[in-house]
């Protein structure tokens, strides 16, 4: 999970919805929840995280940046 | 559902760097503007999370602060690539509007005390990059549009130009949440798409966690092909030096400062492969990290331990303009500049121009004009630009140069035909029919494979046939790519277009039978640069069935 909101934290603004280059993360209308629902599309920009305005954002590297072993192109 | 169909002046396609500066300039010079982007203005393309560095030349009494030593820097680098006519009109002559366009919007250059703070490197003559905290240039720059009356449209990707009788007169494209249908008829189009990335594999296998922005996938590039218009430079690979498996921004900020390449034995090595050592170009620094690690001289790490503590302070300031997250991930990797090496490897492959200061994409003329009536180009979408810099002056002269054009209909202008609206409508909803079930990640996953093998830093005339082979069978999985809903419909038109722009670069890679700016274009059967037959520039143009190279001398 690359940007993970804590639900605890969130008032479901928004602003993380409209700041998203990659469309990554939805404010859901009906249930009023703001979720990242394309984890995996997540580029790591930390805009979201910029405009929250409660902290709730925070950037979890995938393990796969973080423990780069294998990667070598030889 | 209704179509939405909107009249305007001069239409903008991509609200990034270039697309705002040019909307701005556009409505200054009194035209109705209208912009269509993918995300949101205020937070899209390559910085949203904020920038760092913009270069210019100032003019001060110094030889290497002057447009003279800016030509002759991208004749001498560039060459064969750059047309020092359109970096005269498109660069140099914005310069100033440029800088001033930073203080209208309140994200000045200066550091608090009023001063530049400018640092050098891959080559340059001498301290060029000004260093700004640009974090909040983005959103300063999307406000200042929208204040200055564009009619912006949100999250409307577009998927094609619309022309009439050999005149662009508008564009299509939809909601990637709604699927509302947009039509907008123009006098004058501007396409501002920022370039094509995710085109190679990602060494952290995460497709869209790459150097450059992953929305910009040559939408703007495969659309003015469709439409008639050349593209040039676009059989370069370009690469940086970036922390192991995360391809963050930084390099520039890093060399300017004085960090240095270390091989696994603790050697600097950057000397063996360009005699200005760690001041050489990006692509050399590329080529001796990969030297290193094809000798098993890896790991390969950078060292920044030996700068004082106030460098270090500036540097790592810098780095979180440039790439917000980066101190989030020294962070989670317990790595202290101050303490350790970090290691380091080569980024992704991805199209793109020589270096800095050249760029690839759709070809521009000194009008930042197109071969096709009403066409506009700028940003890393366009054939000269590259970086920031280019990307505001290139903004602001395509803004000007298409109002012009914009103008001189008196009134009446070309509507789009209600047949091509009808079939761009049809090929964009295609992938939402129920008989498809090809997911656009795994089409995507073997596409960058398919050019990761055969178009990468060695390429040959086998390799390159043997990739677009490879693509003809992916093309006979085309019609099955499936969009469960509109976000993934974005993502198959972005997949498609990745597909048109690998086709361009093997085509004019394939015709370019020699080797220029290192791996860049590294051929091996025909391993040294040809300036008696190859100075200038290849470029393609879609003639129906096929994909057609043509050779542009370039006099320096
Ligand atoms: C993290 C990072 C840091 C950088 N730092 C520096 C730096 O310090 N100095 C420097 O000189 N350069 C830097 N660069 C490079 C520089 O940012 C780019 O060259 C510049 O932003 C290019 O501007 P652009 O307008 O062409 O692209 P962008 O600003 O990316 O704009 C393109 C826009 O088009 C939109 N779009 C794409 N396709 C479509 C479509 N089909 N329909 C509608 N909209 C579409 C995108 O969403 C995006 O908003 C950096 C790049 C990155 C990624
Ligand atoms: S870090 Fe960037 S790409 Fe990832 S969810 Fe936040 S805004 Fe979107
Ligand atoms: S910006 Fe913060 S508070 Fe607002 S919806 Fe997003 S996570 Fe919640």
């Amino acid at each position: 999970m690359p940007a993970v909101i804590d639900q605890e934290l969130c008032i479901s603004c928004g602003k993380c919805d409209k700041s998203c280059p990659l469309d990554v993360i939805h404010f859901n209308l009906e249930t009023e929840i703001t979720e990242v629902i394309y984890p995996e599309e997540c580029w790591h920009c930390g805009s979201c995280r910029q405009v929250c305005p409660e902290k709730a954002i925070s950037i979890r590297f995938p393990l796969r940046i973080l423990v780069c072993a294998g990667t070598s192109p030889y | 559902m209704i179509d939405q169909k909107i009249r305007t002046d001069v239409l903008i396609i991509g609200g990034g760097v270039c697309g705002l500066n040019a909307a701005i300039t556009a409505r200054e010079a009194g035209q109705s503007v209208t912009i269509m982007e993918k995300a949101v203005v205020e937070r899209s393309g390559h910085i949203a999370g904020g920038v760092d560095h913009f270069l210019a030349y100032l003019n001060t009494d110094k030889a290497w602060d002057t447009r003279e030593a800016y030509l002759q820097f991208t004749a001498t680098s560039a060459k064969g690539a750059t047309n020092l006519k359109v970096v005269e009109n498109v660069y140099c002559d914005e310069l100033e509007a440029a800088i001033q366009r930073f203080e209208d919007i309140k994200c000045t250059l200066k550091q608090p005390d009023g001063t530049y703070f400018r640092t050098q490197s891959y080559g340059q003559p001498g301290p060029w990059w000004i260093n700004f905290n640009g974090k909040k240039m983005k959103p300063l720059l999307g406000k200042y549009a929208r204040k200055s009356g564009c009619n912006i449209l949100d999250r409307v990707v577009v998927g094609d130009l619309l022309v009439n009788d050999g005149q662009v007169c508008g564009a299509a494209g939809f909601n990637i949440r709604t699927g509302e249908f947009y039509v907008v008829q123009a006098k004058a189009v501007v396409v501002s798409t920022g370039g094509t990335n995710r085109l190679y594999q990602n060494p952290s296998g995460l497709s869209f966690s790459c150097w450059m922005c992953p929305a910009n996938t040559g939408d703007g590039e495969a659309m003015a092909l469709r439409a008639g218009a050349e593209l040039a430079n676009v059989e370069y690979l370009r690469m940086t030096v970036v922390p192991r498996a995360f391809s963050a921004a930084g390099l520039n900020a890093l060399v300017g400062m004085g960090a240095k390449l270390v091989n696994g034995k603790g050697e600097e090595f950057m000397e063996r492969y360009d005699t200005m050592g760690m001041n050489g170009p990006r692509y050399k620094l590329v080529e001796g990290v990969l030297g290193e690690l094809k000798a098993h001289r890896g790991p390969v790490y950078m060292d920044c331990r030996h700068l004082e503590p106030k460098a270090l302070k500036h540097l790592v300031t810098t780095l979180a303009y440039d790439k917000d997250t980066l101190p989030d991930y020294f962070e989670q990797k317990g790595l202290d500049l101050s303490r350790d090496l970090m290691e380091i490897s080569t980024s992704e492959g991805m199209q793109g121009g020589p270096n800095e200061v050249c760029g690839s994409g759709v070809k521009i003329d000194h009008n930042c004009a197109t071969n096709v009536r009403g066409l506009f180009a700028g940003g890393n979408s366009a054939d000269q630009c590259r970086s920031l810099h280019m990307a505001v002056t290139s903004g602001l002269h395509a803004g000007r140069c298409a109002s012009e054009y914009s103008k001189h209909f008196n009134g009446s202008s070309p509507s789009p035909s209600e047949k091509q609206i009808k079939s761009v409508k049809q090929r964009l909803f295609a992938p939402m029919n129920e008989s498809r079930d090809l997911d656009w990640r795994e089409f995507e996953d073997v596409l960058q494979k398919v050019l990761t093998e055969g178009m990468g830093p060695v390429r040959s005339k086998w390799s390159m046939e043997k990739a677009w082979q490879n693509l003809d069978l992916l093309d006979q999985w085309k019609n099955k790519v499936k969009a469960k809903n509109f976000h993934d419909l974005c993502r198959t038109q972005e997949v498609y277009n990745m597909m048109t722009v690998a086709r361009c670069m093997i085509t004019a890679a394939g015709y370019r039978k020699e080797s220029r700016f290192g791996l860049c274009h590294n051929r091996l059967d025909y391993p040294e640069p040809d300036d008696a037959n190859w100075l200038g520039q290849i470029a393609v143009r879609d003639e129906g069935d096929r994909i057609v190279p043509v050779f542009v001398p370039l006099n320096y």
